[in-house]
C-alpha cells in the first residue's frame, strides 16, 4: 500500500524497524537466561550483556532517527474513515496487538520477578484463551476487507453482499461439531471464523470475475484476474484452513496410554491398534525395540505400524520414533513406552496412541499462505520493468487489488 | 520532542526490565511456606527406627531442617560446611532424609517389596553418615517422598530455618555455602534466638 | 503465528516428551484403570509445571518429582477432591509458579486484561490518527491566505533562477 498510494510511510517503516528489533529481542531472551523457556539454551549472563549493548545500539538508533526524521515525511494518499485503508489500518492495528500480547505474557513473570512481587509463571493456558478475542475481530474483517472500496466504503452495501455468506458459515459451525461428536462454542466460533473466510472469499472472487468478464466465459475471465488478486484469496483461504485445524484437533483430539499385552486391541476414536509384540531390530547407527501393530477401521485391516524406541550408539538416551499415520483429515500414531517388566521386553508394554484430526491443515494452511505471499510478489504491477513500459496499465491496475 | 520519542522512551523502559532480569534466576523458585507454620509429620528415626520425630516435638526451639539424600551429589558438596556448623553453633540441625531408595533411579521399585526398602534405605543412610560425618542431631526417614512434597522440595539439598513457635522463616535451595550460612543463616538464628 | 509454534511445540513436545514421560510410566500404566480419572489426571497434569525441568508439564515430564507428583494427583482424584482443591494443594505448597495459566489476582490484572485494554487503546488510537489526518488534509485543501501565497511565489521564483 504504501508503494501504490503512498499512505503510512510512517507506519511501514516503524514496522520494519519493529521486525528486526523484536528478531533481537528474541535473541537476547533465549541466549541469556532471562527467562526458563524450552528455547532457551547455552545461557550466560555475561553474554547476555553483551546482546544487550547491540540491542540498545541497534534499536536505539534507528528508533532515535526515527522519531527524528518521520514528523518531516509527508501525508501521502487521502481516504474516507471507512474504506479499504482504514480496514488495512485497522488489520495492522489488530495484528500488532497480538504481537503485543504474546510480548506481554512471555515477559510478564520477568517483570513481576523484577519488581519483587512474586513468582509466576505463563504458559500455553495463558496464550490459548487471549489469543482467540483479539485474532476474533481480525478474522471477521479479513471477510470483509476485500468488498471495501479505496477511498470509500459503503457498510449498508458491504452487508447487503456478505450476508449470504454468513449464513452459510453459521450453517457449516453449527452441524460440523455436531457430525463429529460434541458442540462447544468455541469450537463453534472457529469454525464460523473459518468458513466466514472462505465464502467470503469465493464470493468476492466470483463477483469479481462477474464484473470483469464482460463477453468472455467465466473461467477465462477467472485466470486473467492479476495474480496479486488471486494471491490475497488464497494467503486468507490459508488463515482460515489454518484455523480450522487448529479448532478442530484442540476440540476433537484424542489419546490413550495403556498397557498391552501381545495380541491386546486398543481403540481411540474408532481406529483400532492391536499389539503383535516387540521385536529388536538393527539400524545404521543404534540398535531399537520395535513394535508391530495392525491398524484396523470398523474391523478392516489398513496397515501395519512400527513404532520404535532406539538406542544411538552414541547416547545413553532413548528416542521414541512414533508411528505416524498422516491423512488429509487426521493423523493417528502409536508410539511405545517402556516395557512393564524392564527384565522381559517380550511381554507387555506401555503404548500410547493418538487421533488428532486435520491436524495437517494447521501446515497446510501455512503453505497456502506462503503460497498466497509469493503470488502477490510476482503480480506484473511490481515489476519495475513492466511498469516503466506501461505506466497507464499501472494506473488502471491500481484502482482494481 | 515529538510524540514519536514515546516509542524510544518505551524502549528504554524494556531494557531497563531486561537488565534487571540479567541479575535474577529465572529457575529460582521460592517457597510459599516462608510465614507458614511446618507442616506436620511423624517419621521414624534414622538412629532409633522405633521411635519417631515430628516438628511438634521441636516446639520452643530455633531448629534447621536438612533434606538430604545419599545419591545427591550436591548434598556431598555442602556435608562439610554443616559439620563445621553443628560443632560451632548450638542450634539444632535435623536431618530429612528423601526418598534414599526410590529416588536413586538404580532400583526397579515394582519388585521391591517395602521392608526390604525400609532396610535398605536405614542401611545406605547409615553408611553414609558414617562415611561423611553426621552433623545432625537425628536424622529421619521420608521414604516415599510424601513429607517432601508437603515441604516444596523439588531440588535436593534444601535447608528450612523454623523457628520457636513451628514457623518457617527462611527456605534455601541447593548446598550451603559458608557466604550464604554467614550473610543469611546466622543473622536470622541470631535475630530468633533472642 | 506464536499458535502455530504453540501447536507444533505440543504437537513436538508430545513426541520427544513422550520418551521421557514413560520412563517408570509402566509403573503407572499398570494402575491406570479409571479412564475418566485418567483423562481428569491428564487434564489436571497439563497445567501443571514439572519444577525440575520446569519447561515440561508434570504429564509430559519423566522426572522424579512429576511422577510423584501424578501419583498424588491421582490419588487426590479417587479421594473425589475437585480440581480447584487440587490446583490449591500444588499451589499451597511449590507457590503460583506451578501453574501455567497464571492465577487472576493483583498482580496479574495486567496480565490478563492487557491484551483486550491493548486491542481497545489500538483502536481508539487509530480513529484518533484518522480524525486527525482527516482534518489535516482539509487544512490542506483551503486555499493558501495572502500572506502564505506571496511566500510561495517568493519561493517558487527562488527555484526558477537557480
Amino acid at each position: 500500500m504504501t508503494e501504490k498510494r503512498g499512505s503510512f510511510k510512517n507506519w511501514t517503516v516503524l514496522l520494519a524497524i519493529s521486525a528486526f528489533s523484536l528478531s533481537l529481542l528474541g535473541t537476547f531472551l533465549v541466549r541469556s537466561g532471562v527467562l526458563t523457556s524450552v528455547h532457551a539454551f547455552a545461557t550466560d549472563p555475561r553474554r547476555g550483556i553483551f546482546i544487550l549493548i547491540f540491542l540498545v545500539a541497534v534499536i536505539g538508533s534507528s528508533l532515535a532517527l526515527f522519531a527524528w526524521r518521520a514528523p518531516k515525511v509527508g501525508l501521502g494518499g487521502r481516504f474516507g474513515l471507512i474504506s479499504r485503508e482504514s480496514l488495512l489500518l485497522t488489520n495492522n492495528v489488530l495484528l500488532a496487538v497480538a504481537c503485543a500480547t504474546v510480548l506481554l505474557g512471555t515477559l510478564y513473570p520477568l517483570l513481576i520477578d523484577a519488581l519483587g512481587v512474586g513468582k509466576i509463571s505463563v504458559g500455553p493456558p495463558y496464550f490459548n484463551a487471549v489469543f482467540v478475542p483479539v485474532m476474533t475481530p481480525l478474522l471477521f474483517l479479513m471477510g470483509v476487507g476485500p468488498f471495501a472500496r479505496w477511498k470509500e466504503a459503503s457498510i449498508p452495501e458491504i452487508i447487503r453482499t456478505v450476508r449470504w455468506a454468513f449464513l452459510a458459515a453459521l450453517v457449516v459451525a453449527i452441524a460440523l461439531p455436531l457430525i463429529y461428536g460434541q458442540w462447544s462454542a468455541l469450537t463453534a466460533l472457529g469454525l464460523l471464523l473459518a468458513g466466514w473466510i472462505i465464502f467470503t472469499a469465493g464470493l468476492n472472487f466470483a463477483q469479481r470475475v462477474q464484473h470483469t468478464r464482460g463477453q468472455q466465459s467465466f473461467l477465462a475471465a477467472a485466470l486473467k484476474q492479476p495474480r496479486s488478486f488471486f494471491g490475497m484469496h488464497v494467503a486468507h483461504i490459508g488463515i482460515a484452513v489454518f484455523v480450522i485445524g487448529v479448532t478442530m484437533v484442540s476440540s476433537f483430539q484424542d489419546e490413550k496410554d495403556v498397557k498391552m499385552e501381545a495380541g491386546e486391541t486398543v481403540s481411540v476414536a474408532g481406529y483400532s491398534f492391536t499389539f503383535n509384540g516387540v521385536k529388536a531390530v538393527e539400524g545404521p547407527n543404534y540398535v531399537a525395540a520395535q513394535g508391530d501393530f495392525d491398524l484396523a477401521v470398523n474391523g478392516k485391516f489398513q496397515r501395519k505400524m512400527n513404532p520404535e524406541k532406539r538406542n544411538y550408539h552414541s547416547s545413553q538416551m532413548p528416542m521414541t520414533e512414533a508411528s505416524i499415520d498422516a491423512g488429509l483429515l487426521r493423523d493417528v500414531y502409536v508410539s511405545l513406552g517402556e516395557p512393564i517388566d524392564r527384565d522381559k521386553p517380550e511381554g507387555a508394554w506401555a503404548v500410547r496412541v493418538y487421533y488428532k484430526p486435520f491436524v495437517d491443515w494447521i501446515w497446510g494452511g501455512c503453505v497456502l499462505m506462503a503460497l498466497g505471499g509469493l503470488l502477490a510478489i510476482l503480480d506484473r504491477r511490481y515489476r519495475a520493468k513492466s511498469r516503466a513500459a506501461a505506466p497507464i496499465e499501472a494506473t488502471v491496475g491500481s484502482q482494481q487489488a | 520532542m515529538n510524540r514519536y520519542f514515546w516509542i524510544l522512551g518505551g524502549f528504554a523502559a524494556l531494557v531497563a526490565l531486561l537488565a534487571v532480569g540479567l541479575g535474577l534466576n529465572p529457575r529460582d523458585v521460592p517457597s510459599p511456606l516462608v510465614g507458614k507454620p511446618a507442616p506436620a509429620f511423624n517419621l521414624n528415626v534414622l538412629a532409633t527406627p522405633d521411635k519417631t520425630l515430628g516438628p511438634k516435638d521441636m516446639q520452643g526451639k530455633v531448629w534447621l531442617l536438612n533434606v538430604w539424600a545419599s545419591w545427591c551429589v550436591s548434598c556431598r558438596a555442602e556435608h562439610p560446611v554443616l559439620v563445621e556448623f553443628s560443632k560451632k553453633v548450638d542450634v539444632p540441625l535435623i536431618g530429612l532424609n528423601y526418598k534414599e531408595v526410590r529416588g536413586d533411579g538404580a532400583f526397579d521399585m515394582s519388585k521391591m517389596p517395602a521392608d526390604e526398602e525400609r532396610k535398605l534405605a536405614f542401611q545406605r543412610a547409615n553408611k553414609w553418615l558414617a562415611d561423611h560425618g553426621d552433623p545432625y542431631k537425628l536424622t529421619v526417614m521420608d521414604l516415599d517422598g510424601r513429607v517432601g512434597i508437603d515441604y516444596g522440595v523439588y531440588g535436593v539439598p534444601e535447608t528450612y530455618v523454623i523457628d520457636k513457635s513451628g514457623v518457617i522463616r527462611m527456605k534455601h535451595t541447593g548446598p550451603i555455602t559458608p557466604e550464604i550460612l554467614g550473610k543469611k543463616i546466622m543473622p536470622l538464628l541470631a535475630e530468633l534466638n533472642k | 503465528m506464536k499458535r502455530q509454534f504453540l501447536i507444533a511445540l505440543f504437537v513436538f513436545g508430545a513426541f520427544f516428551g513422550s520418551t521421557a514421560a514413560f520412563a517408570n510410566a509402566a509403573t503407572e500404566a499398570a494402575t491406570a484403570a479409571d479412564p475418566v480419572a485418567e483423562k481428569r489426571l491428564q487434564k489436571l497434569s497439563e497445567e501443571l509445571r514439572c519444577l525440575v525441568c520446569q519447561n515440561q508439564t508434570i504429564a509430559d515430564s519423566n522426572a522424579e518429582l512429576a511422577q510423584d507428583l501424578r501419583r498424588e494427583v491421582r490419588g487426590m482424584i479417587k479421594d473425589g477432591k475437585s480440581d480447584q482443591e487440587i490446583v490449591d494443594f500444588m499451589v499451597t505448597r511449590y507457590g503460583d509458579f506451578v501453574l501455567y495459566r497464571p492465577p487472576v489476582k493483583g498482580i496479574t490484572l495486567l496480565l490478563w486484561g492487557g491484551p483486550v485494554a491493548l486491542m481497545l487503546f489500538g483502536l481508539f488510537a487509530l480513529r484518533g490518527y484518522l480524525r486527525r489526518r482527516a482534518s489535516q488534509i482539509n487544512a490542506e485543501d483551503k486555499p493558501l491566505t495572502a500572506a502564505e501565497a506571496s511566500r510561495a511565489d517568493a519561493l517558487l521564483k527562488e527555484i526558477d533562477q537557480k
